[in-house]
């Protein structure tokens, strides 16, 4: 009923794409393992910071979490997801000055990352906030109030700064949903997402999605392939991520061009 | 359409004299936490959470509350303070002992899940594993309760509010003085944020501190002075609908936020804003009173008497309520199984067969529970409670004569 009333939220969203004014580019789903496009889409959420800075030919991205924005198990910092994005937005953005900065640590709860995204915000400036959390408080069945509470403490902080955010869930494993309590925990960030009216890159739905498909499963690839799996998980969680943003981007110059 | 007679001689009071109504919700709320504990499950979508402010976790304590009232209530009017509290510690070390269990069920299913993966990379937070770093430290601190992992956290609640009960038995025959103290109790947890402390980070999951008022609001609703009738509150059209808009506020704040962030802005509270500060853990307000005005509906709603609840569909659902410790222990259990199922596979197949295999094996607990009460009490149809002789003799099957342990 859940899926069934976010399609229906979906469906309306699109007739009310339709009435609008148009969108200025369709999202590429090539780039993203064929995942559907409701899953690539930022909601109906613009990204007008990210918009400007695009503009201007300049864009700063600041990617914070915990051991995954490292993209571990793949073949190396150029494979992880950060790196994919970046080189997908220089495609899509020539001439685009696109600098990435990623920070976290293995094991890091909000409450950590928090305090290193308001430590950084005013030393790198970011235009954009990539903000993946949620797995470790899963894990250790943390009450959801101390991941609610420092998301919405970071989303108000980069709100203030200026620059855009995009949450991102939890990876999906078949063994994390066997063996935490993870629905409780995606759907805080889902509420805080909507709390502060900023889009969710939908990792969790992505991957399972993929494994479903049986297009990328890192949980079942045989030994000798994990690393070639997971470089391909990165490059399309990568995909993923650049058409959120791509998708935002469209949004915001959407409404700026309905102006009258 | 009437259930089989197996099936009804093995529900207590289904000629009249129990109230049936409590015994069919809570089957229904037994039957959800065991859906709602296996993630991936398809039927999850389908349970109480994704339709009100609440879940079957507060229905289970209310009822659970219901039930304690009625049963010790009835045994410290029947015997006196001393001996219901004695029998209160037993079911309290019951469901410790069941608890522990359950903890170290859970580890092997965790410890079972992580061989079939061996090393997958990528998922590295999975070696933050309290028990895998510190396995002495974390049994020593999950018999202390203070390390509850995911889905092992509503027994020590259960537990602690049980234990509650013990000193304040006698207040029951004081109902307003009892929820004067729970409230006064409630209000000052929620204002403070104590907590009883966790281990690794923070409380306790479901904070007990909080969740009494919801328990003990139940013992006074089960609770049955002598001569007189059950205590309810009466139905009144204000009440009726303050309740029945209550719940389709929190229905439809529970579905905005599905709907696009365009649309919630255009809302006069921004919906997802109040729906993070709606806690479990410190049971928020709009939780308990949503539980509160959902079982006002339905006590109101659904007749002592209805047709229904004697009929074959909610038999099953009766018989789960009525043994509802065995029956929630065994979901938990079970909830493990389906997990690991739907690691395997989940596809309509699977989650048929873990819904259909779940709830089948639930109600062959509660069978043979029921079975086995009857067999040691040797009566299909139980006197009432103040009538009840304290030792009954277990009828043989040949029928020797029974040695007497009664005087």
């Amino acid at each position: 009923m859940r899926q069934a009333s976010r399609r229906a939220a979906l469906a309306m969203l699109l007739l009310a794409g339709l009435a609008g004014p148009g969108r200025a580019q369709a999202v590429d789903t090539t780039q993203s393992c064929g995942a559907p496009a409701e899953l690539l889409e930022a909601g109906g959420v613009a990204l007008p910071a990210t918009a400007r800075a695009v503009q201007e030919g300049k864009l700063r991205i600041l990617v914070i979490g915990s051991a995954s924005v490292f993209g571990p198990g793949s073949s190396g910092p150029q494979a992880a997801w950060p790196a994919r994005m970046e080189a997908l937005l220089a495609r899509r953005f020539p001439g685009l000055a696109t600098t990435v900065e990623v920070r976290g640590g293995r094991g890091l709860l909000a409450a950590e990352t928090a305090g290193l995204l308001i430590a950084e915000l005013p030393v790198l400036r970011p235009h954009l906030v990539l903000w993946q959390s949620g797995t470790v408080e899963a894990v250790r069945a943390i009450e959801p109030e101390r991941l609610t509470d420092p998301l919405n403490e970071g989303a108000a902080r980069v709100a203030a700064s200026g620059a855009d955010l995009v949450l991102l869930d939890q990876q999906f494993s078949r063994f994390l949903r066997a063996n935490t309590n993870i629905d409780l925990y995606r759907e805080a960030i889902r509420l805080v997402a909507a709390a502060h009216g900023v889009p969710v890159l939908r990792r969790y739905e992505l991957m399972h999605f993929w494994a479903e498909t049986d297009r990328v499963d890192l949980e079942r690839a045989p030994r000798e392939m994990r690393v070639v799996v997971a470089d391909r998980l990165n490059a399309c969680l990568g995909g993923a991520v650049a058409a959120l943003i791509v998708d935002g981007i469209a949004e915001a110059r959407g409404k700026v061009s309905a102006r009258p | 359409m009437a259930p089989g007679p197996g099936m009804r001689r093995l529900i207590r009071g289904g000629g009249g004299g129990r109230d049936l109504r409590v015994d069919f919700f809570r089957g229904v709320a037994l039957w959800f936490i065991f859906i709602d504990h296996v993630p991936g499950n398809a039927l999850g979508s389908l349970t109480l959470r994704n339709l009100a402010l609440c879940d079957a976790t507060e229905a289970f304590v209310l009822l659970a509350g219901y039930a304690a009232g009625l049963a010790y209530g009835a045994s410290m009017d029947r015997l006196g303070w001393g001996l219901a509290a004695a029998q209160l510690a037993r079911r309290v070390g019951t469901l410790y002992v069941a608890h522990i269990f359950l903890f170290v069920v859970f580890t092997a299913q965790v410890g079972l899940s992580a061989a079939t993966l061996d090393s997958a990379a990528y998922l590295d937070e999975l070696h933050l594993d309290a028990f895998g770093e510190q396995p002495y430290r974390a049994l020593l601190e999950a018999l202390l309760l203070r390390f509850q992992p995911a889905f092992l956290d509503i027994l020590p609640l259960y537990i602690v509010l049980l234990a509650l009960l013990v000193p304040v038995l006698p207040l029951l025959r004081r109902p307003v003085l009892l929820l004067g103290l729970s409230l006064a109790l409630y209000l000052g947890t929620r204002m403070s944020g104590a907590n009883l402390p966790g281990w690794l980070h923070g409380g306790w999951f479901f904070n007990p501190l909080a969740w009494q008022l919801l328990f003990f609001i139940g013992c006074v609703l089960g609770y049955r002075p002598p001569g007189a009738p059950a205590p309810a509150v009466p139905w009144h059209p204000v009440l009726i609908g303050l309740s029945a808009l209550l719940l389709l506020l929190g229905a439809a704040a529970l579905w905005a936020t599905w709907l696009s962030p365009e649309l919630m802005d255009a809302l006069p509270e921004h919906v997802a804003a109040v729906l993070i500060e709606v806690d479990k853990t410190a049971l928020h307000p709009f939780r308990l009173i949503s539980m509160l005005a959902l079982a006002y509906l339905l006590g109101h709603a659904v007749p002592t008497g209805a047709r229904w609840l004697r009929g074959a569909v909610a038999a099953p659902f009766v018989l789960l309520g009525q043994h509802g410790l065995p029956v929630f222990c065994a979901g938990i259990a079970f909830s493990f199984l389906g997990r690991l199922a739907l690691e395997v596979s989940d596809r309509w197949a699977m989650q048929a067969a873990v819904n259909l295999a779940g709830l089948l094996a639930l109600v062959a607990v509660g069978a043979v529970a029921a079975w086995f009460r009857l067999r040691s009490r040797g009566t299909a149809a139980p006197a009432p409670p103040d009538r009840r002789p304290a030792v009954v003799p277990p009828p043989l099957p040949d029928g020797a004569a029974a040695p007497r342990i009664a005087p």
